[in-house]
């Protein structure tokens, strides 16, 4: 890889040389620094997040209900799931839900990125444009999807009629199949713009020099694109991916608005179904240990995004 | 110039794709448009043609102002975010700065714990985070979510700033080291300047996040007038079994749109601004 | 008796509500003015001055003293907002009365579980609303108002059949009822003669009770003939919890198949007449019905029947309500009827729902005199009245209430209290039918039914589950 910014390959902590006789106060030694900055972010994080997720965590591992302390049960919640037909084909819907959509999320991101990288009239408008789906809150933008893909007032089914490409309407959220198909479209619809503009901002680094010289040395377009767009833009996708995995693993609004896991629990996902078990039937202990049972899974991928984050800077 | 291809090779290669981008990811606020300024009659009429307006009515955006609380969710939306992203903002850059920059004892595991907060699901953090508001006297007051957002603000924020701090050339900063500025203030006065981009993509990264949030914003502050937009809109819109699909789709516009019009400014530093944090090498 | 919430006994009030004069010489007259009063202001105080007839009296003890306090009231959001208007006055006007501030909140009905849930672990309501079964679900956050309710319905003359076989949990009353939304076949009068139903309008029908009296088979028949003049029948068979599990468990009930037997405990769904009722509507979903149900959630039915898309449909009469209002050519071509029967009988999904008060509130002397004086004849008749009929009331004494009357294609709603029965039939409606009504056991058989053909393969599906939830 290309060394394009040799300053930040050194990129550490800074030296503080030459200063022997200025006053070492806490604020000026690392150590003591570092904790200081630290403090703020960290006490928000303690106090909002990890004190109620080690509670999350400790009702995974009890029968409680809701209002209703239960006892220490173990991993008993975690095995019963197992047994359950119904997780079962959530943990399923989950899989396919994220290895299917971020894949397409990550490919249709990339090519809006490509071509955005260009010169195109109203580059700016464009871009917040593109924007949009990302902007408007899931909330909401998933009711405008409901009528979407509604059984008889969709739009599209309208259009498909009027031309006389089909007799009947299109059951997009009841339909075994195409009801997981539908959700996917939507989230993919919310997900490209994210991959876009985290892309473009990584094209936009890569100098024009690199492109010319590559040309200068016969390279077409796709030789170009190969070796020299995407080694710079891996880092970028790769760790736009991981984030995108995580999140689509933890989604909840978007399907719990367009199907509520339905029909037949054909696209409930963990979050769907964990609301549903821990809040609509109280079974707040088993509800956590659906919402939790991806942690272990999640967390190696995380470890190992920043892994390769700290790696980049050696 | 690389790449000044011919006219019928860009519209192939560019026109068509963006075209075909901009419907996709369009198409589906032109409906919202569409339903916003439909009567309800028409609506489910299935002789209209669902794509274009036959009568033209303002009336769901009067009923949204007028038997809503529209604007005052939008206040309440605006001042949660605002605050919640200059409170995560101000611990990023501070944590941003310590990952990047300085070697402490538990450095990396802090580091490490920061982002593992987002593995964890709002669906089952939420249980016990209302005892957590709730102990602390914050239900239903703005403080309630302005507390509570940064915990997904600030993984995020951190990274993009840690990434992006690295990328100043660390000889400025020894610079006004050895000229005897201290450390607080190279940050300060050195470094947050040249990093504005990324603190400006931290913040539009982080005011989207707050803006749309649901979940908290319904347990922990949704008493009468405290609602969000979003709250507001899924509570007063939605009665029984009957959804008001146009002043619903006018919400779902006038609460996406102002924000889209500010990032077409912004847009251009933002895009820089993830540029120096994401890639590497 | 009610613990006075601030630990001490006020004394006889001769310090009270605005404008009244203190003293005991203006006491009775201040008393048979409060009678007459429309607001509860100060009503209730005055209630402890001597026996005011028409005002419940609450337990004997003296109220205590509520003036600076708070009460928060969690409902959902009403479908008629004029009635949430008039609760908001009515909730104004007692504050005012009392010195309390009042606050109520209304939220889309299925976000009220988590609120509740937030405000079990943390506090923040006084007075929670319920849906039918939540009061076994959060059994033991609620306070015991067994004397308030048996109070109330006495004044009513009892509780419907519905509401009496719903909201005691083990013995005790969880919670005061105010009814429940209704539901009934919505049905349009002229594509049914088109048919060969003819029958006599609808005033007629009122006055002499003879309503259109269908079988589930005849509704298939004749769903059939319908849809073959592009006029289907319409049921959702999504995850939502109002509309799907209307049609389920009746058409599981009326043939001959339940959830568990009376001890709780023995699971009767699998049963062979429900089978062959499955096979039935299996062949009758594709013959007559719109088939896109699997997809709809309670708001489905309503948009089609609005556009003129469905013939028969089980919903409350909400559909009636907007159609009046924004399609008036269905509103005169549409009236309601009973659920069909089956061989079992004919029953309807109902369930009470209750105001209830959690009990770490901080007012809880505040929340009893509210709900006492709300169920009052007065508050609580209002109410029911500007409803016109959607809101089933919860006492015997409002079933030959005069606003049935008003309009005649009201009259099949008035009916069905007698026919409700709730979820978790024939045992009680507690966390384990709760359990099995959140996780759409029953809706999801049908439409495991209805999408793969096999009856009797979705039908042990569901046996299966229930097993798990009631014998595991």
């Amino acid at each position: 890889m290309p060394d394009l910014h040799p300053a930040a390959a050194r990129a550490g902590p800074l030296s503080a040389g030459g200063r022997g006789t200025y006053p070492r106060s806490l604020l000026e030694r690392e150590p003591s620094l570092g904790l200081l900055l630290m403090l703020p972010g960290t006490l928000l994080l303690v106090i909002f997040m990890a004190y109620p997720f080690f509670l999350g965590l400790w009702l995974s591992l009890t029968d409680s209900m809701i209002g209703h302390a239960g006892r220490f049960v173990g991993l008993l919640n975690f095995v019963n799931l197992i047994n359950d037909s119904i997780f079962r084909q959530t943990a399923r819907n989950t899989f396919i839900y994220a290895l299917v959509t971020v894949p397409f999320k990550l490919v249709l991101g990339l090519g809006l990125a490509l071509v955005l990288n260009t010169r195109i009239p109203f580059r700016n408008a464009i871009r917040a444009g593109v924007l949009m789906p990302f902007i408007v809150p899931t909330a909401l933008s998933s009711l405008g999807w409901l009528m979407l893909f509604d059984p008889i007032f969709s739009p599209f089914s309208w259009l498909l009629k009027h031309w006389g490409l089909i007799t009947r309407n299109i059951n997009f959220l009841g339909t075994p199949v195409l009801a997981i198909v539908s959700v996917m479209i939507a989230n993919i619809w919310r997900g490209t713009p994210f991959f876009a503009i985290t892309i473009l901002a990584g094209l936009q680094a890569v100098p024009a020099e690199l492109h010319d010289a590559a040309a200068i040395d016969g390279a077409g377009a796709w030789q170009r694109f190969w070796n020299v767009t995407v080694p710079i833009i891996l880092g970028v996708m790769l760790v736009s991916t991981l984030f995108s995995i995580i999140m689509t693993f933890a989604d909840f609004q978007l399907i719990y608005v367009l199907t509520k896991g339905g029909p037949a629990n054909e696209t409930h996902i963990f979050g769907t179904y964990a609301y549903q078990i821990g809040l609509s039937a109280t079974a707040i202990g088993q509800g956590a240990a659906i919402a939790l049972y991806m942690f272990p899974v999640l967390a190696a991928l995380a470890i190992l995004l920043l892994r390769y984050l700290r790696r980049e800077v050696a | 110039m690389v790449g000044s291809a011919s006219m019928g090779r860009r519209i192939l290669t560019v026109y068509v794709p963006l075209a075909l981008f901009l419907v996709f990811l369009l198409l589906p606020f032109y409906w919202m448009i569409v339903v916003s300024l439909k009567p309800p009659t028409d609506l489910f009429n299935l002789r209209f043609n669902p794509f274009f307006i036959q009568h033209f009515t303002l009336k769901n955006y009067r009923y949204l102002f007028q038997e809503t609380a529209f604007v005052v969710w939008a206040k309440n939306t605006l001042v949660v975010s605002v605050a919640a992203t200059a409170l995560a903002l101000s611990c990023s850059v501070l944590i941003g700065y310590a990952l990047a920059r300085l070697r402490f004892p538990g450095g990396s595991a802090m580091g490490v714990g920061i982002f593992l907060a987002y593995l964890v699901p709002p669906t089952l953090l939420f249980l016990p985070l209302a005892q957590v508001v709730a102990g602390l006297h914050l239900y239903n007051t703005y403080w309630a979510l302005i507390f509570t957002y940064p915990t997904f603000l600030i993984p995020f924020g951190s990274w993009l700033l840690m990434g992006y701090f690295r990328t100043i050339p660390r000889e400025i900063e020894e610079c006004a080291l050895i000229d005897g500025s201290s450390r607080l203030g190279t940050l300060f006065k050195i470094v947050l300047p040249l990093s504005l981009p990324g603190i400006l993509s931290a913040a539009i990264f982080s005011f989207t996040l707050s803006w749309n949030e649901f979940l908290y914003a319904l347990i922990f502050m949704s008493s009468g007038p405290l609602k969000t937009i979003p709250v507001g809109t899924v509570s007063d819109l939605i009665k029984a079994d009957v959804l008001f699909w146009g002043p619903l789709m006018a919400s779902a516009l006038l609460g996406s749109v102002p924000i889209a019009v500010i990032y077409t400014f912004f847009v251009d530093h933002y895009v820089s601004g993830l540029t120096a944090g994401a890639v590497k090498g | 008796m009610a613990k006075a919430q601030r630990g001490r006994r006020v004394r006889r009030p001769s310090k009270r509500s605005h404008g009244e004069r203190s003293g005991r010489e203006g006491a009775l007259r201040i008393s048979r003015r409060a009678l007459l009063k429309v607001a509860g202001a100060g009503a209730l105080g005055l209630t402890a001055l001597g026996t005011v007839p028409g005002l419940w009296r609450w337990g004997g003890a003296a109220p205590a003293q509520l003036k600076g306090t708070s009460l928060s009231i969690l409902q959902a959001t009403y479908f008629i907002p004029t009635a949430q208007d008039l609760y908001k006055k009515q909730a104004a006007e007692w504050g005012q009365g009392q010195g309390v501030t009042v606050n109520t909140d209304f939220l889309n009905w299925p976000d009220l579980q988590p609120k509740i849930s937030a405000a079990i672990q943390a506090g923040g309501y006084d007075i929670v609303e319920l849906f039918p079964g939540w009061n076994y679900l959060y059994a033991e956050n609620l306070l015991d108002l067994t004397d308030l309710a048996d109070a109330v319905a006495k004044k009513g003359g009892g509780w419907e059949g519905f509401v009496a076989n719903d909201i005691k949990v083990n013995g005790r009353y969880l919670g005061v009822s105010h009814g429940n939304s209704n539901d009934a076949l919505n049905y349009r009068i002229s594509w049914l003669k088109e048919v060969g139903v003819n029958l006599p309008d609808p005033a007629e029908q009122a006055r002499t009770g003879k309503i259109l009296d269908l079988t589930f088979d005849e509704w298939f028949a004749l769903g059939k003939k319908l849809k073959a003049k592009g006029h289907p029948l319409g049921q959702a068979l999504g995850h939502s919890q109002g509309d799907p599990p209307s049609f389920c468990y009746p058409y599981m009930w009326s043939n001959g198949a339940m959830e568990v037997e009376k001890d709780g405990k023995t699971v009767a769904f699998n049963k062979p007449m429900f089978v062959d009722a499955m096979k039935r509507f299996i062949q009758a979903y594709k013959d007559g019905f719109d088939e896109s149900g699997p997809s709809w959630d309670d708001s489905s039915n309503n948009k089609a029947f609005h556009a003129g898309q469905l013939s028969m449909t089980l919903n409350g009469s909400s559909i009636y309500a907007v159609a009046l209002k924004d399609f008036p050519e269905i509103a005169q071509d549409m009236n309601h009827t009973l659920i069909p029967k089956g061989p079992a009988g004919r029953f309807s999904l109902l369930g009470a729902r209750t105001f209830a008060i959690l009990k770490n509130s901080k007012n809880v002397a505040g929340a009893k005199e509210f709900l006492a004086w709300w169920f009052d004849d007065k508050q609580y008749g209002d109410w029911i009245h500007i409803q016109g009929g959607y809101q089933l009331p919860s006492t015997k004494k409002w079933a030959k209430d005069p606003m049935w009357g008003k309009d005649p294609k009201m009259y099949a709603f008035s009916l069905q209290p007698s026919i409700g029965r709730d979820q978790g039939w024939a045992g009680p409606p507690n966390a384990k039918s709760g359990l099995a009504f959140s996780k759409y056991i029953m809706v999801d058989t049908f439409a495991k039914a209805v999408q793969s053909g096999d009856a009797a393969g979705s039908i042990k599906w569901g046996a299966d589950q229930l097993q798990a939830i009631y014998g595991g």
